[in-house]
């Protein structure tokens, strides 16, 4: 797994390439709670490289979206591959974290 | 029948998620299939990981049956304590964000995609089973 973090303006996006499991969620854990510590209030999460996720990463994205939710801020994902769109969908997650087609519209729903 | 023993922990994973996707392909499941496959075997292996030994180190058995038909059966055995992961309630999928639990998450992800899930106890050993269908 690979993360790039950008800071375009306020908004942070993560871009995470590859697998997020039970051996890899703990790196991305890692990143976020380092920009946690910052006081940033919109975050991304660009998934077009990202191939897997199991319950192990939709824990992460849930804890993130609840911290989220008590600092108010806004949290989405974009760019979501058919396989992984499938498990978010099929868990409800889907329900819980807007996602959008392009980052484009991922930007537009932060401002 | 092919076999794969190794610790039971986390380090053994990708390892034995490679072994199940080969066995998988070899019997043409699509790579929608294989994804499918891959993610249900991680959420039964890594209940074993974590739940199976707890207070000591342990060993996990993979096995693929099937090999004459278009169908899986993965088979994951441990000798850890006596566990039916069939036996977790489904997470509440109403309750909103501040509410939402993601315990029994991964079971539900099995109970979901698995065409056939089955445990059973022999001895000292957990059995879990998985099959999926190639259609």
């Amino acid at each position: 797994m690979e993360i790039a973090v950008t800071n375009e303006t306020d908004i942070a996006i993560f871009a995470i390439k590859g697998r997020l499991d039970a051996v890899t969620v703990p790196e991305l854990e890692q990143q976020l709670n380092q920009w946690f510590e910052g006081t940033g209030k919109k975050l991304i999460f660009d998934l077009e490289g990202l191939d897997y996720i199991s319950s192990a990463g939709l824990r992460t994205f849930l804890s993130t979206a609840k911290k989220m939710k008590v600092r108010d801020g806004k949290l989405c994902m974009t760019r979501l591959r058919d396989n992984v769109k499938d498990v978010f969908t099929i868990s409800g997650f889907i329900a819980l974290i807007p996602a959008f087609d392009t980052l484009g519209a991922a930007q537009d729903s932060m401002r | 029948m092919l076999m794969k023993k190794m610790p039971a922990r986390i380090e053994s994973l990708h390892e034995l998620l490679a072994f199940i996707r080969n066995e998988a392909k070899k019997r043409g499941f699509s790579e929608k299939h294989l994804q499918r496959i891959e993610l249900v075997a991680e959420e039964a292996l890594v209940n074993v990981f974590v739940h199976g030994y707890t207070h000591k180190e342990g060993e996990v058995e993979v096995a693929c049956l099937g090999s004459d038909e278009p169908a899986i059966t993965i088979e994951i055995r441990d000798q850890g304590i006596s566990f039916d992961p069939l036996s977790l309630a489904d997470p509440d999928m109403q309750s909103d964000l501040a509410d939402r639990k993601i315990g029994g998450m991964g079971v539900f992800l099995i109970r979901k995609m698995a065409d056939r899930v089955d445990y059973r106890r022999e001895g000292d050993s957990n059995i879990f089973s998985m099959t999926f269908l190639n259609r």
